[in-house]
């Protein structure tokens, strides 16, 4: 019987540890993300599935239509700006509440905002904060002071005195300086640096949320060692997270899940579809799409795994047996889904249940701008003409149909068409091989000894093409080898592909070290420069190292034009000036993002390409009762 | 006995201290820096000083120092540090002490790697005893034919087919999460067959020894049935070598299969340790580490208990 000792410990163990974990009902709504949040905290939000869920559980002063991306009213039930486009007033609604019952007022506006003017708090949109007045110059005094402090306390210990003062200087320099200012508890006064068309969009990025200062001041302490005003982020956990938004977190458990519930306090309460929301983590793509099929999920916002494309063939099963209803309906003005809803079911080899949408952002090739590459050797892509040869060398549309196979559209230009109300269609150059020999040759490499590859004058093959990619997916590696091979045919020169980790890739086109480097990037706000501003010469993210005071001069004029038409109108002439003149980068194609979720059980989801999917919008529906309506 | 649970808890901080400077090495090597985002918008490199003058990334004998003294309870005995093993924040999640995430992640690990060793130990077992009492048999065959690819087969592409085959054609259980029994049910079956395997060898070559035994003729010329001999004395002695490989494989199972976490999307410190090391997160990775190695010593300790329980011969 001795044996049967193992059994029974293990048995206790296992009911101990059950104990500790108990199970939870299904929620009204269940999501399944590919990546945890990094954060709950609005002002350290970054990524873009983390700046949704901000935008589901915080309010700011106003907010995103999803339908097409217009600004509705917030927390701000109305605002008004100077006619230099520089003063901007908003009046905050008078319900707005917490999610333990107290006024949202103007003082947590300006307490977020400030907190993400501190170096401390480390924001990676920081940035967009500078636009108002005096705010960067209050964040790089603060690093100037800190900065002192620490070498004062190498000579002297510091007291929590000291760092105190520091403190009350940093608050007094930030009401004295800085353009935000509460008139009173309900009017918020900010600012500007320059006139900033879109800055209403910036106000509804979850960055920009208001926080619950009272609980995060709870977490925060003066480091009396170093000055700094050290913040925990114990107050984002359920229990001690207090919200403004629609929802609020009740469970959060790390790479597992998170539960969202109603916010009984929010003003708009009404509005709000589902009453709890789960959203689960499953990292591995296939059993996220495992899941999905198995039931119980309502919606896989990133599908990833590599099958996909055949899955998507389906849908265009589906969508072409119904081409005729589907294109009489778009013809009406219907939304995609409303028609699918009431379509009948697919067939056996269809499916509705999986759908590509457009994105707001743009994957491309960086070329490295450098005139010298980290080794010292002249460049050959420093020069302008050489860039172009290569970007009209690449077949889009073929890497398109026979490496990415999402149905993506071929981008020429950075800016995803379509994305932005009221900017002109930019065209950057076409695929066009004989331009782009042509191209190569003006710039000095011709093939004189006819062995296949291009020399300069003094008869030196052109310098091996080193073109990096990260091998964090087969998308990439499949895009380098293929235009490797279209480089090496068309214009021959030598390319070689090189595959990193994506750490060691990141931190090699930090440093420079490629010739040519797979990028991609999304965009943050509703206007161009959101795409533009990449390529300006400080810009902390232009990975190419171009730098052109002309592009810079362009840029600047166009961003101080008061007409906003006109100044979209300049943007797109930078943009135009850039991909046919300039090509930093070599566009392949808008994104896609590829859904999973059955349009006959889940209404809500928008196709304007920013994706800004609300939760509060989602809402199921019954299968059987939406048959019955048909 | 006290002395030797004496001896071996004294042992302990020794090997647990080797564990964490090898780990720390290791870890330190790693290229990368836990504080940039792989995708994201970069933080300025002021923001990005701080943090690493913050956390002593700039100095890793500083960082292995005070890492040391507050997992360790030092710094708390000390009154430098609020909570007694205080395993630091996580470098790459900001939101995330690791001991939070420990807390979460390792019932999850816990209860699944509990269940497959209670799977394990009862198929194992049988299989064991039935081969190991008429070896040759077809029953025999039978069950090594099974251990063998239970042992050999890759638990992905066990996980995966019991996951098509019961989840989504049959849909008996439900897919990721961990929400009740019938959740964790296919994942504790895929993470226990090798171990059931290897048990089950253990077991049936310990039968046949048994079997053979002089204890088990003088049983069976007793008039006792060949099943009460191998049920009553048999097992017993063959079974020892199972109780010392419980304690290592309890404590593997415990803290998590890689594979079968990811395979199943159950959120474990299996995976979470993975991750950490891809993301160069230290004070993860050592926090880990730290759980594992001194679960793993409590483990090893716990199973020489038994032993000398179930074997008084052993003093």
């Amino acid at each position: 019987m001795k044996v049967l000792a193992p059994f029974l410990l293990l048995l206790a163990a296992l009911i101990a540890t059950t104990y500790l974990d108990p199970p939870l009902p299904r929620a009204d709504l269940v999501i399944l993300e590919r990546s945890d949040c990094f954060t709950l905290d609005p002002q350290r939000m970054s990524y873009q599935h983390e700046i949704r869920r901000g935008a589901t559980i915080y309010e700011g002063l106003v907010a995103l239509n999803p339908q097409d991306c217009s600004i509705k009213p917030g927390v701000a039930e109305r605002w008004e700006t100077s006619g230099d486009g520089l003063m901007w007033t908003f009046h905050l609604r008078h319900n707005a509440k917490w999610s333990n019952g107290d006024a949202v007022t103007s003082r947590d506006f300006l307490y977020a905002w400030r907190r993400a003017t501190l170096p401390e708090t480390a924001a990676d949109y920081s940035g967009f904060f500078f636009e108002i007045e005096g705010a960067e110059e209050f964040f790089q005094w603060r690093v100037k002071e800190l900065a002192d402090f620490a070498a004062r306390a190498k000579e002297s210990s510091p007291t929590l005195a000291d760092a105190q003062a520091l403190w009350d200087a940093t608050e007094q320099r930030f009401r004295d300086t800085v353009g935000i200012r509460a008139a009173d508890d309900f009017t918020i006064e900010v600012r500007l640096r320059r006139p900033l068309p879109y800055f209403l969009d910036l106000c509804a990025f979850a960055p920009f949320s208001p926080v619950h200062r009272a609980s995060v001041e709870t977490w925060t302490h003066l480091d009396p060692a170093s000055g700094r005003m050290e913040q925990s982020h114990g107050w984002t956990k359920p229990g001690f997270l207090v919200t403004n938004g629609p929802y609020v977190p009740t469970v959060w458990r790390y790479k597992r899940d998170m539960r969202l519930v109603k916010n009984p306090y929010y003003w708009d309460e009404a509005r709000v579809h589902a009453k709890t929301i789960e959203v689960r983590v499953i990292e591995n793509p296939n059993t996220q799409v495992l899941a999905f099929g198995a039931g119980g999920v309502d919606w896989v916002p990133d599908v990833g795994p590599e099958y996909k494309t055949e899955m998507l063939a389906q849908r265009r099963l589906y969508e072409a047996r119904h081409a005729v209803a589907i294109g009489a309906a778009r013809d009406r003005g219907a939304e995609l889904d409303e028609t699918i809803r009431v379509l009948p079911p697919p067939t056996d080899g269809e499916r509705r249940d999986i759908r590509a949408l457009n994105a707001y952002g743009t994957d491309f090739f960086s070329f490295n701008c450098r005139p010298t590459t980290t080794n010292g050797a002249v460049n050959p892509f420093a020069d302008a003409a050489v860039r172009r040869a290569f970007a009209m060398a690449a077949d889009k549309q073929a890497l398109i149909d026979r490496v990415t196979r999402l149905g993506e559209r071929v981008a020429t230009t950075l800016v995803p068409p379509g994305s932005i109300r009221g900017y002109p269609l930019v065209e950057g150059l076409p695929f066009d091989t004989t331009r782009a020999r042509a191209e190569l040759a003006t710039a000095g490499w011709i093939d004189r000894d006819n062995d296949g590859f291009v020399d300069d004058a003094n008869g030196n093959r052109f310098p091996t093409v080193d073109l990096l990619y990260s091998t964090a997916s087969p998308r990439y590696q499949n895009l380098a080898l293929a235009l490797r091979d279209m480089w090496r045919r068309e214009l021959g020169v030598p390319v070689e592909v090189r595959g990193k980790d994506a750490k060691l890739y990141k931190e090699d086109v930090k440093k420079g070290n490629f010739s040519i480097a797979r990028g991609g990037w999304y965009g943050d706000y509703g206007d161009p420069s959101t795409f533009l501003e990449l390529q300006r010469s400080t810009d902390g993210n232009n990975d190419r190292g171009y730098k052109n005071p002309a592009f810079d001069a362009m840029l600047d004029a166009a961003q101080s034009e008061k007409d906003p038409a006109v100044r979209l109108e300049k943007l797109a002439e930078c943009e135009r000036f850039l991909f046919t003149e300039e090509v930093p980068l070599l566009p392949i194609c808008s994104y896609v993002t590829v859904y999973m979720y059955d349009p006959s059980r889940l209404e809500g989801i928008r196709d304007h390409p920013r994706l800004e999917q609300h939760f509060d919008e989602l809402k199921r529906v019954d299968a059987a009762a939406s048959e019955g309506a048909r | 006995m006290t002395r030797m649970l004496l001896s071996r808890l004294i042992q302990l901080p020794f090997i647990v201290l080797a564990v964490y400077t090898v780990t720390f090495i290791l870890a330190w090597m790693v290229p990368g820096n836990p504080l940039e985002n792989p995708e994201g918008r970069r933080p300025p490199p002021e923001i990005v000083a701080a943090m690493q003058a913050q956390y002593h990334l700039d100095d890793p004998l500083a960082f292995y120092g005070e890492y040391l003294a507050k997992a360790s309870g030092v710094a708390w005995l000390m009154g430098t540090s609020p909570h007694p093993f205080d395993l630091g924040p996580s470098l790459r999640q900001p939101d995330w002490s690791v001991n939070e995430i420990i807390e979460t992640g390792a019932p999850v690990s816990m209860r699944l790697g509990i269940s497959a060793m209670m799977i394990a130990l009862a198929i194992g077992i049988f299989a064991g005893v039935v081969g190991g009492v008429r070896p040759g048999s077809i029953a025999d065959v039978f069950t090594q034919l099974i251990s063998i690819a239970g042992i050999s087969l890759p638990s992905f592409v066990i996980g995966s087919a019991l996951l098509l085959l019961f989840s989504v054609k049959l849909r008996l259980f439900p897919i990721g999460g961990v929400s009740g029994v019938e959740s964790l049910f296919l994942p504790a079956l895929t993470l226990s067959l090798p171990f059931a395997a290897y048990i089950s060898r253990l077991v049936r070559f310990g039968m046949i020894e048994q079997m053979r035994s002089d204890h088990a003729r003088t049983a069976r010329a007793k008039g006792l049935s060949q099943r009460q001999v191998a049920l009553h004395h048999a097992l017993k002695n063959a079974f020892l070598p199972v109780l010392s490989y419980l304690g290592p494989a309890t404590a593997a199972a415990m803290t998590g299969s890689f594979v079968v976490e990811k395979v199943f999307a159950v959120p474990g410190i299996g995976q979470h340790f993975v991750e950490a090391v891809l993301a160069k997160d230290i004070t993860l990775v050592m926090g880990i580490v730290l759980v594992y190695s001194t679960l793993l010593v409590l483990f090893n300790l716990t199973v020489d208990v038994m032993y000398r329980w179930v074997d008084p011969r052993i003093a």
